[in-house]
């Protein structure tokens, strides 16, 4: 269970960049999070994670948090296997001195299966396409026995059999009786979920799509958003925000 | 004397190699995935006053070199718990600081002459008893370090963020990392000296990460290139009268070399041919 109320979070040393965020998140409901590039999405995650501060206001959070974090480079380059990332989520339950042993490998074999990756175990983490790591990540989430699932962007770059495949794992999350948290740049997508959360600096709209998702609300969300060109100059157009409202 | 006949001198700086390889290896390979090269060459060049205090003021050598360099790992591990930014600078300032107190003191207080050079690049073939038995702590505590918190050293290598919310709260483990690499940066200095730590304990490292992508592997392999730069290191500087530790780090040198080379190559020609 997540419950936020009045949240604003900025950066250590620098101006608060998402402000009055206000809403909650129960067991087993799928929470949809739209924003432009830059709108505080991944602020927020990271907020809810404890790694940033609030500013105002207040949350609470009850149970364990899991992440499926946006790939970043560093991660493909990492002499990982997929069952080494598994294990990770571990890491958790023994005292800092203790490494995971037979059970917990027993056990993460067992979550990459739940995520059909059962045979994809040996395999480097940064060689697996998009959509296997995604998995893999969610997987860990699963070895955590996590009660809250951040996903952070992770249709980016998949293709429609990888994203069906996700959407499907992130409906048996929530089924389970998980909370589940996922930013998006596809409104039709969120539509199908319990909740959307609109971000732009500061929270634009929370509650169940039928109402958030109306010509307004995008129009605001996705307002501001500037295409910068590569000197630098910013014009105000409006990202594709209306492509992807219509679709 | 023949190829394989060893002067006693050559044997225990062979024992000296043999023995660290294992530790230099084995964190040579955390801390290349953990970013804490420069770390490691602050806290083995921190040491540097140290020892020429030791040797000013005729106390044991490892002493002043422990004392200096658990000074400075102390202070760059305290800002790496803030900062990466704050880590680096701080990281940049000892580094300065210690060559210029260690040049201060050798060459205006205590006049230490010739013996500077071996401080700064070892001593390979003039080792005491206590020098292998460091060597050999050293390794055996990175062996123990790397089996019991090896996971969780990965895990915040990977995802700092996500290891947290994993629940690897504690910052124990990070803590005895920086710790282990200061430790075995001092029991590096008989062989390398203050300024070439790095080329035992993280040149054969990064040279071995060209070669693998599995953890295990980059690890074997990472202590057989360190054991085998030091032998070669060792044998060629006592027939060719170079000193040790400049032989070892140019032999390193070379083997990342042409593994850089041969890498780049191998996948340029993997790419025209996909
Ligand atoms: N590490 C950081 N330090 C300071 N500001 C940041 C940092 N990361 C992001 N920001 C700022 O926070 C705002 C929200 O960014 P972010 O949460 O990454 O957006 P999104 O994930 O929705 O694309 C942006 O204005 C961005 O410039
Ligand atoms: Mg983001």
């Amino acid at each position: 269970m997540i419950d936020a109320r009045g949240l604003a979070i900025g950066y250590r040393g620098g101006p608060t960049v998402l402000t009055d965020v206000t809403f909650s998140v129960m067991p087993g409901e799928r929470v949809g999070v739209l924003g432009p590039n830059g709108g505080g999405k991944t602020t927020l995650m990271r907020a809810l994670l404890g790694e940033l501060e609030s500013r105002a206001g207040t949350f609470t959070i009850e149970g364990r948090q899991g992440t499926v974090p946006q790939t970043e480079r560093s991660r493909l380059d990492y002499p990982v296997s997929a069952l080494d990332v598994v294990l990770m989520g571990a890491l958790g339950r023994g005292p800092w001195w203790r490494r995971p042993g037979r059970a917990e490998r027993a056990l993460a074999q067992a979550a990459l299966e739940r995520v059909g990756l059962e045979d994809r175990a040996r395999e480097t983490f940064g060689e697996l396409s998009g959509g296997q790591r995604q998995r893999v990540l969610v997987a860990r989430a699963l070895m955590q026995d996590a009660d809250i699932v951040l996903f952070d962007e992770p249709f980016t770059g998949l293709d429609t059999p990888s994203a069906a495949r996700l959407t499907a794992l992130i409906d048996a999350l929530a089924a389970e009786g998980r909370s589940v948290l996922v930013s998006t740049h596809d409104v039709g997508q969120a539509r199908a979920w319990d909740h959307v959360l609109c971000l732009n600096g500061r929270m634009i709209e929370f509650g169940p799509p039928e109402h958030v998702l109306t010509e307004t609300v995008l129009a605001e969300t996705y307002e501001h958003a500037v295409i910068r060109i590569p000197d630098g100059w910013p014009r105000g157009v409006t990202q594709s925000a209306g492509a992807s409202a219509r679709a | 004397m023949t190829l394989i006949g060893l002067y006693a001198f050559e044997k225990r700086a062979l024992y000296e190699v043999l023995l660290i390889a294992v530790g230099a290896g084995l964190l040579g390979t955390w801390i290349v995935l953990r970013g804490l090269a420069f770390y490691t060459h602050a806290v083995a060049a921190a040491a540097f006053p140290g020892l020429v205090l030791a040797a000013g003021l005729g106390f044991a050598p490892m002493v002043g070199a422990a004392g200096t360099g658990a000074l400075v790992a102390a202070g760059v591990g305290g800002a790496s718990a803030r900062r990466r930014a704050h880590y680096d600078v701080a990281t940049a300032l000892a580094l300065v600081g210690a060559l210029v107190a260690g040049v201060v003191l050798a060459s205006n207080v205590f006049h230490s002459g010739a013996e500077v050079d071996s401080l700064l690049f070892g001593s390979l073939f003039a080792l005491t008893d206590l020098d292998l038995v460091l060597a050999g702590v050293a390794s055996v505590l990175a062996l123990l370090g790397t089996v019991g918190l090896g996971p969780r050293w990965l895990a915040t290598g990977f995802d700092a963020t996500g290891a947290r919310a994993l629940g690897v709260r504690s910052r124990v483990p990070d803590l005895v990392l920086l710790a282990l690499v200061a430790f075995a940066s001092v029991a590096t200095l008989a062989a390398v000296g203050a300024l070439l730590a790095t080329a035992l304990l993280v040149v054969p490292a990064a040279t071995a990460r060209l070669w693998t992508n599995r953890l295990l592997a980059w690890q074997l392999t990472s202590v057989a290139l360190t054991a085998a730069l030091g032998v070669a290191g060792v044998w060629l500087s006592v027939r060719t009268n170079a000193p040790p530790g400049a032989t070892i780090a140019a032999l390193g040198g070379v083997a990342f070399l042409i593994s850089a080379l041969v890498n780049e190559s191998g996948s340029l020609y993997r790419r025209r041919h996909a």
